[in-house]
Protein backbone atom coordinates (compact mmCIF):
# COMPACT_ATOMS: atom_id res chain seq x y z
CA UNK A 1 0.00 0.00 0.00
CA UNK A 2 1.34 3.47 -0.84
CA UNK A 3 2.13 5.84 1.80
CA UNK A 4 4.12 8.42 0.15
CA UNK A 5 3.68 11.01 -2.72
CA UNK A 6 6.43 9.90 -4.89
CA UNK A 7 4.61 6.11 -3.98
CA UNK A 8 1.39 7.37 -5.19
CA UNK A 9 2.40 8.83 -8.47
CA UNK A 10 3.89 5.67 -9.50
CA UNK A 11 1.62 3.36 -10.32
CA UNK A 12 -0.71 5.27 -12.87
CA UNK A 13 -2.47 2.22 -13.54
CA UNK A 14 -4.37 2.04 -10.48
CA UNK A 15 -7.26 4.02 -9.68
CA UNK A 16 -5.33 6.68 -8.23
CA UNK A 17 -8.47 7.92 -6.33
CA UNK A 18 -8.68 4.46 -4.17
CA UNK A 19 -4.91 4.71 -3.67
CA UNK A 20 -4.87 8.12 -2.19
CA UNK A 21 -7.93 7.14 -0.09
CA UNK A 22 -5.87 4.22 1.16
CA UNK A 23 -3.02 6.14 1.49
CA UNK A 24 -4.81 8.70 3.75
CA UNK A 25 -6.73 6.53 5.72
CA UNK A 26 -3.63 3.97 6.30
CA UNK A 27 -2.10 7.10 7.87
CA UNK A 28 -5.03 7.89 9.77
CA UNK A 29 -5.43 4.82 11.62
CA UNK A 30 -2.00 4.39 12.40
CA UNK A 31 -2.10 7.99 14.04
CA UNK A 32 -2.77 7.84 17.86
CA UNK A 33 -4.66 10.73 19.11
CA UNK A 34 -3.27 11.77 22.40
CA UNK A 35 -5.63 11.34 25.30
CA UNK A 36 -4.36 14.91 26.59
CA UNK A 37 -6.71 15.37 29.37
CA UNK A 38 -9.55 14.05 27.29
CA UNK A 39 -10.98 11.19 29.42
CA UNK A 40 -10.59 12.85 32.52
CA UNK A 41 -13.06 16.10 30.67
CA UNK A 42 -15.70 13.57 29.27
CA UNK A 43 -15.99 12.01 33.41
CA UNK A 44 -16.38 15.60 34.41
CA UNK A 45 -19.54 15.86 32.02
CA UNK A 46 -21.04 12.79 32.94
CA UNK A 47 -24.61 13.20 34.88
CA UNK A 48 -24.31 12.97 38.48
CA UNK A 49 -25.16 9.66 40.03
CA UNK A 50 -28.50 8.74 40.80
CA UNK A 51 -29.82 10.76 43.75
CA UNK A 52 -31.83 7.47 44.98
CA UNK A 53 -29.94 5.24 47.77
CA UNK A 54 -29.13 1.54 46.87
CA UNK A 55 -31.05 0.02 49.52
CA UNK A 56 -34.27 1.51 48.06
CA UNK A 57 -35.46 -1.22 45.88
CA UNK A 58 -34.55 -3.65 48.61
CA UNK A 59 -36.57 -1.74 51.36
CA UNK A 60 -39.52 -1.23 48.82
CA UNK A 61 -39.46 -5.26 47.93
CA UNK A 62 -39.89 -6.12 51.78
CA UNK A 63 -42.28 -3.34 52.25
CA UNK A 64 -44.92 -4.47 49.73
CA UNK A 65 -44.15 -8.15 50.66
CA UNK A 66 -45.21 -7.01 54.43
CA UNK A 67 -48.20 -5.80 52.87
CA UNK A 68 -49.31 -9.03 51.13
CA UNK A 69 -48.24 -11.25 54.45
CA UNK A 70 -50.21 -8.60 56.34
CA UNK A 71 -53.06 -8.76 54.20
CA UNK A 72 -53.50 -12.47 53.99
CA UNK A 73 -53.35 -12.65 57.66
CA UNK A 74 -55.98 -10.35 57.94
CA UNK A 75 -58.38 -11.88 55.81
CA UNK A 76 -57.52 -15.40 56.04
CA UNK A 77 -59.67 -17.68 53.52
CA UNK A 78 -60.70 -14.29 51.21
CA UNK A 79 -58.75 -15.12 48.54
CA UNK A 80 -60.76 -18.92 48.32
CA UNK A 81 -63.57 -17.51 48.75
CA UNK A 82 -63.25 -15.32 45.86
CA UNK A 83 -61.56 -17.66 43.52
CA UNK A 84 -64.63 -20.63 44.16
CA UNK A 85 -67.33 -17.63 43.55
CA UNK A 86 -65.59 -16.83 40.64
CA UNK A 87 -65.48 -20.55 39.71
CA UNK A 88 -69.51 -21.47 40.20
CA UNK A 89 -70.30 -17.66 38.30
CA UNK A 90 -68.87 -19.17 35.34
CA UNK A 91 -69.76 -22.83 36.07
CA UNK A 92 -72.93 -21.99 36.44
CA UNK A 93 -73.80 -19.85 33.04
CA UNK A 94 -73.70 -21.57 29.33
CA UNK A 95 -71.74 -19.45 27.22
CA UNK A 96 -72.68 -18.50 23.72
CA UNK A 97 -70.80 -18.84 20.48
CA UNK A 98 -70.39 -15.58 19.66
CA UNK A 99 -68.98 -15.17 23.26
CA UNK A 100 -66.45 -18.13 23.23
CA UNK A 101 -65.54 -16.53 19.44
CA UNK A 102 -65.31 -13.07 21.00
CA UNK A 103 -63.12 -13.97 24.31
CA UNK A 104 -60.98 -15.89 22.00
CA UNK A 105 -60.31 -13.39 19.50
CA UNK A 106 -59.52 -10.78 22.82
CA UNK A 107 -57.23 -13.39 23.89
CA UNK A 108 -55.74 -13.87 20.32
CA UNK A 109 -55.91 -10.17 20.06
CA UNK A 110 -53.66 -9.66 23.46
CA UNK A 111 -51.09 -12.49 22.38
CA UNK A 112 -50.44 -10.74 19.04
CA UNK A 113 -50.03 -7.59 20.17
CA UNK A 114 -47.78 -8.74 23.58
CA UNK A 115 -45.52 -10.47 20.82
CA UNK A 116 -45.47 -7.46 18.36
CA UNK A 117 -44.11 -5.23 21.64
CA UNK A 118 -42.12 -8.28 22.43
CA UNK A 119 -39.93 -8.44 18.86
CA UNK A 120 -40.02 -4.85 18.61
CA UNK A 121 -38.11 -4.45 21.93
CA UNK A 122 -35.88 -7.05 21.06
CA UNK B 1 -12.22 -2.61 4.26
CA UNK B 2 -14.26 -5.34 4.15
CA UNK B 3 -13.25 -6.32 7.73
CA UNK B 4 -15.85 -8.80 8.91
CA UNK B 5 -16.81 -8.69 12.71
CA UNK B 6 -15.51 -10.81 15.20
CA UNK B 7 -14.93 -11.85 18.68
CA UNK B 8 -11.13 -10.04 19.52
CA UNK B 9 -9.66 -9.68 22.95
CA UNK B 10 -10.03 -6.08 22.79
CA UNK B 11 -14.12 -6.82 22.01
CA UNK B 12 -14.11 -9.11 25.02
CA UNK B 13 -12.36 -6.53 27.49
CA UNK B 14 -15.02 -4.07 25.89
CA UNK B 15 -17.90 -6.56 27.15
CA UNK B 16 -16.06 -6.99 30.49
CA UNK B 17 -16.18 -2.86 31.24
CA UNK B 18 -19.66 -2.67 29.93
CA UNK B 19 -21.16 -4.81 32.10
CA UNK B 20 -19.43 -3.27 34.69
CA UNK B 21 -20.46 0.07 33.93
CA UNK B 22 -24.68 -1.43 33.88
CA UNK B 23 -24.70 -3.72 36.85
CA UNK B 24 -22.37 -1.85 38.80
CA UNK B 25 -22.82 1.91 37.18
CA UNK B 26 -18.94 1.31 37.41
CA UNK B 27 -17.69 5.01 36.35
CA UNK B 28 -13.70 3.72 36.66
CA UNK B 29 -14.90 1.00 33.52
CA UNK B 30 -16.37 4.06 31.54
CA UNK B 31 -13.56 5.59 31.74
CA UNK B 32 -11.09 2.51 30.34
CA UNK B 33 -14.12 2.46 27.39
CA UNK B 34 -13.13 5.90 26.86
CA UNK B 35 -9.33 5.67 27.31
CA UNK B 36 -9.58 2.84 24.62
CA UNK B 37 -11.63 4.10 21.97
CA UNK B 38 -11.37 7.95 22.57
CA UNK B 39 -8.21 8.18 19.54
CA UNK B 40 -10.43 6.23 17.15
CA UNK B 41 -13.67 8.26 17.53
CA UNK B 42 -12.22 11.96 17.68
CA UNK B 43 -9.89 11.29 14.86
CA UNK B 44 -13.39 9.80 12.82
CA UNK B 45 -14.61 13.17 13.83
CA UNK B 46 -11.58 15.25 12.78
CA UNK B 47 -12.35 13.72 9.06
CA UNK B 48 -15.95 14.49 9.34
CA UNK B 49 -15.67 17.70 10.78
CA UNK B 50 -13.05 18.25 8.18
CA UNK B 51 -9.89 19.08 10.21
CA UNK B 52 -11.96 21.02 12.79
CA UNK B 53 -10.42 19.85 16.39
CA UNK B 54 -12.28 22.04 18.53
CA UNK B 55 -15.90 21.12 16.71
CA UNK B 56 -14.30 16.92 16.89
CA UNK B 57 -13.85 16.98 20.73
CA UNK B 58 -16.94 18.65 21.73
CA UNK B 59 -18.61 16.24 19.62
CA UNK B 60 -16.25 13.70 20.77
CA UNK B 61 -17.61 14.79 24.54
CA UNK B 62 -21.30 14.34 23.54
CA UNK B 63 -20.68 11.00 22.09
CA UNK B 64 -19.05 9.28 24.78
CA UNK B 65 -21.65 11.13 27.65
CA UNK B 66 -24.53 9.77 25.13
CA UNK B 67 -22.88 6.33 25.05
CA UNK B 68 -22.65 6.64 28.73
CA UNK B 69 -26.49 7.22 29.02
CA UNK B 70 -27.47 5.01 26.57
CA UNK B 71 -25.25 2.20 27.51
CA UNK B 72 -28.09 -0.08 28.56
CA UNK B 73 -29.73 -0.17 25.23
CA UNK B 74 -26.49 -1.97 23.66
CA UNK B 75 -26.86 -5.08 22.66
CA UNK B 76 -24.13 -6.30 21.45
CA UNK B 77 -25.51 -6.18 17.89
CA UNK B 78 -22.48 -4.75 16.89
CA UNK B 79 -18.57 -4.02 17.72
CA UNK B 80 -18.55 -1.42 20.83
CA UNK B 81 -16.59 0.82 18.22
CA UNK B 82 -18.93 0.58 15.21
CA UNK B 83 -21.65 1.90 18.06
CA UNK B 84 -19.38 4.53 19.46
CA UNK B 85 -18.67 5.95 15.30
CA UNK B 86 -22.62 5.53 15.18
CA UNK B 87 -23.19 7.86 17.87
CA UNK B 88 -20.47 10.01 16.60
CA UNK B 89 -21.55 10.11 13.05
CA UNK B 90 -25.41 10.88 14.21
CA UNK B 91 -23.57 13.77 16.40
CA UNK B 92 -21.96 15.04 13.64
CA UNK B 93 -25.38 14.93 11.18
CA UNK B 94 -27.13 16.79 14.03
CA UNK B 95 -24.62 19.34 14.46
CA UNK B 96 -24.54 19.73 10.71
CA UNK B 97 -27.98 20.11 10.43
CA UNK B 98 -28.06 22.80 12.72
CA UNK B 99 -25.41 24.67 11.07
CA UNK B 100 -27.73 24.57 8.58
CA UNK B 101 -30.77 26.54 10.15
CA UNK B 102 -28.01 28.92 11.52
CA UNK B 103 -28.93 32.66 10.46
CA UNK B 104 -26.35 33.09 7.42
CA UNK B 105 -23.80 35.68 9.40
CA UNK B 106 -23.03 32.63 12.19
CA UNK B 107 -22.64 30.15 9.81
CA UNK B 108 -19.87 32.56 8.34
CA UNK B 109 -18.63 33.10 11.04
CA UNK B 110 -18.41 29.39 11.93
CA UNK B 111 -17.47 28.75 8.03
CA UNK B 112 -14.46 31.31 8.60
CA UNK B 113 -13.27 29.19 12.30
CA UNK B 114 -13.31 26.52 10.33
CA UNK B 115 -11.08 27.80 7.41
CA UNK B 116 -8.70 29.09 9.75
CA UNK B 117 -8.53 26.16 11.58
CA UNK B 118 -7.36 24.56 8.37
CA UNK B 119 -4.96 27.21 7.72
CA UNK B 120 -3.22 26.49 10.92
CA UNK B 121 -3.15 22.74 9.92
CA UNK B 122 -1.53 23.34 6.87
CA UNK B 123 0.85 25.79 8.53
CA UNK B 124 1.50 23.17 10.96
CA UNK B 125 2.36 20.78 8.20
CA UNK B 126 4.58 22.85 6.04
CA UNK B 127 7.23 22.84 9.48
CA UNK B 128 6.57 19.34 9.69
CA UNK B 129 8.53 16.36 9.13
CA UNK B 130 5.87 14.33 7.10
CA UNK B 131 5.39 17.36 5.27
CA UNK B 132 4.42 14.68 2.49
CA UNK B 133 1.58 12.88 4.26
CA UNK B 134 0.12 15.43 5.85
CA UNK B 135 -0.25 17.49 2.98
CA UNK B 136 -2.39 14.63 1.81
CA UNK B 137 -4.29 14.63 4.68
CA UNK B 138 -5.50 17.98 4.12
CA UNK B 139 -5.77 18.14 0.82
CA UNK B 140 -8.24 15.19 1.57
CA UNK B 141 -9.88 16.97 4.61
CA UNK B 142 -10.37 20.18 2.34
CA UNK B 143 -11.89 17.57 -0.47
CA UNK B 144 -13.95 15.46 1.53
CA UNK B 145 -15.64 19.43 2.92
CA UNK B 146 -16.87 18.87 -0.41
CA UNK B 147 -18.83 15.98 -0.57
CA UNK B 148 -22.59 15.91 1.00
CA UNK B 149 -23.21 14.70 4.51
CA UNK B 150 -23.66 11.66 3.08
CA UNK B 151 -20.96 10.88 1.18
CA UNK B 152 -18.32 12.28 3.60
CA UNK B 153 -19.62 10.14 6.17
CA UNK B 154 -19.94 6.82 4.11
CA UNK B 155 -16.18 7.79 2.25
CA UNK B 156 -14.76 7.82 6.28
CA UNK B 157 -16.90 4.98 7.31
CA UNK B 158 -15.42 2.57 4.70
CA UNK B 159 -12.01 3.99 4.03
CA UNK B 160 -10.85 5.65 6.73
CA UNK B 161 -12.64 3.52 9.87
CA UNK B 162 -12.28 0.39 7.78
CA UNK B 163 -15.89 -1.09 7.89
CA UNK B 164 -17.70 -2.52 5.55
CA UNK B 165 -20.27 -1.54 3.87
CA UNK B 166 -22.74 -3.46 6.17
CA UNK B 167 -21.14 -2.03 9.72
CA UNK B 168 -21.66 1.49 7.29
CA UNK B 169 -24.84 1.02 6.99
CA UNK B 170 -25.72 0.14 10.11
CA UNK B 171 -23.58 3.04 11.40
CA UNK B 172 -25.16 5.45 9.13
CA UNK B 173 -28.72 3.67 9.91
CA UNK B 174 -29.47 3.31 5.93
CA UNK B 175 -29.58 0.42 3.34
CA UNK B 176 -26.44 -0.84 1.96
CA UNK B 177 -26.97 0.03 -1.54
CA UNK B 178 -27.12 4.08 0.09
CA UNK B 179 -23.44 3.14 1.35
CA UNK B 180 -22.51 1.87 -2.11
CA UNK B 181 -23.90 4.87 -3.96
CA UNK B 182 -22.34 7.61 -1.46
CA UNK B 183 -18.74 5.85 -1.64
CA UNK B 184 -19.15 5.70 -5.46
CA UNK B 185 -20.16 9.04 -5.75
CA UNK B 186 -17.79 10.31 -3.42
CA UNK B 187 -14.93 8.93 -4.84
CA UNK B 188 -16.24 10.72 -8.61
CA UNK B 189 -15.65 14.08 -6.62
CA UNK B 190 -12.97 13.65 -5.40
CA UNK B 191 -11.20 12.50 -8.26
CA UNK B 192 -11.79 16.70 -9.47
CA UNK B 193 -11.07 17.95 -6.28
CA UNK B 194 -7.93 16.01 -5.73
CA UNK B 195 -7.05 16.43 -9.52
CA UNK B 196 -3.42 18.18 -8.90
CA UNK B 197 -2.86 14.44 -7.45
CA UNK B 198 -3.38 12.67 -10.78
CA UNK B 199 -0.38 11.16 -11.90
CA UNK B 200 0.60 12.02 -15.00
CA UNK B 201 1.17 9.70 -18.23
CA UNK B 202 3.91 7.54 -17.97
CA UNK B 203 7.59 7.97 -19.07
CA UNK B 204 7.74 5.47 -22.17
Amino acid sequence: MPHTEADLHDDSAADWTDRLLAADASAHRDAYVDDAGFTARIMSALPAPAALPRWRKPALTSLWASAGIGLAFALPGTVLDVTRGAFGLLAGRSFSLYEVAAVVAALGLATWTGTAVALRRA
Amino acid sequence: MRRAPMASPHAVTDAHLIARCVVGDDRHAFAELVKGHQSSVRACLRKLTAGNHALADDLAQETFVLAWRNLRSFRQEARFSTWLYRIATNCWLAHARKRREEPLADRDAALADDAHAAEDAHDAASTSDHAGATTLRIDMERALATLSEGERAAIVQCYHNDLSHEEAAYVLNCPVGTIKTHVLRGKQKLKLALAAWQPGPAAG
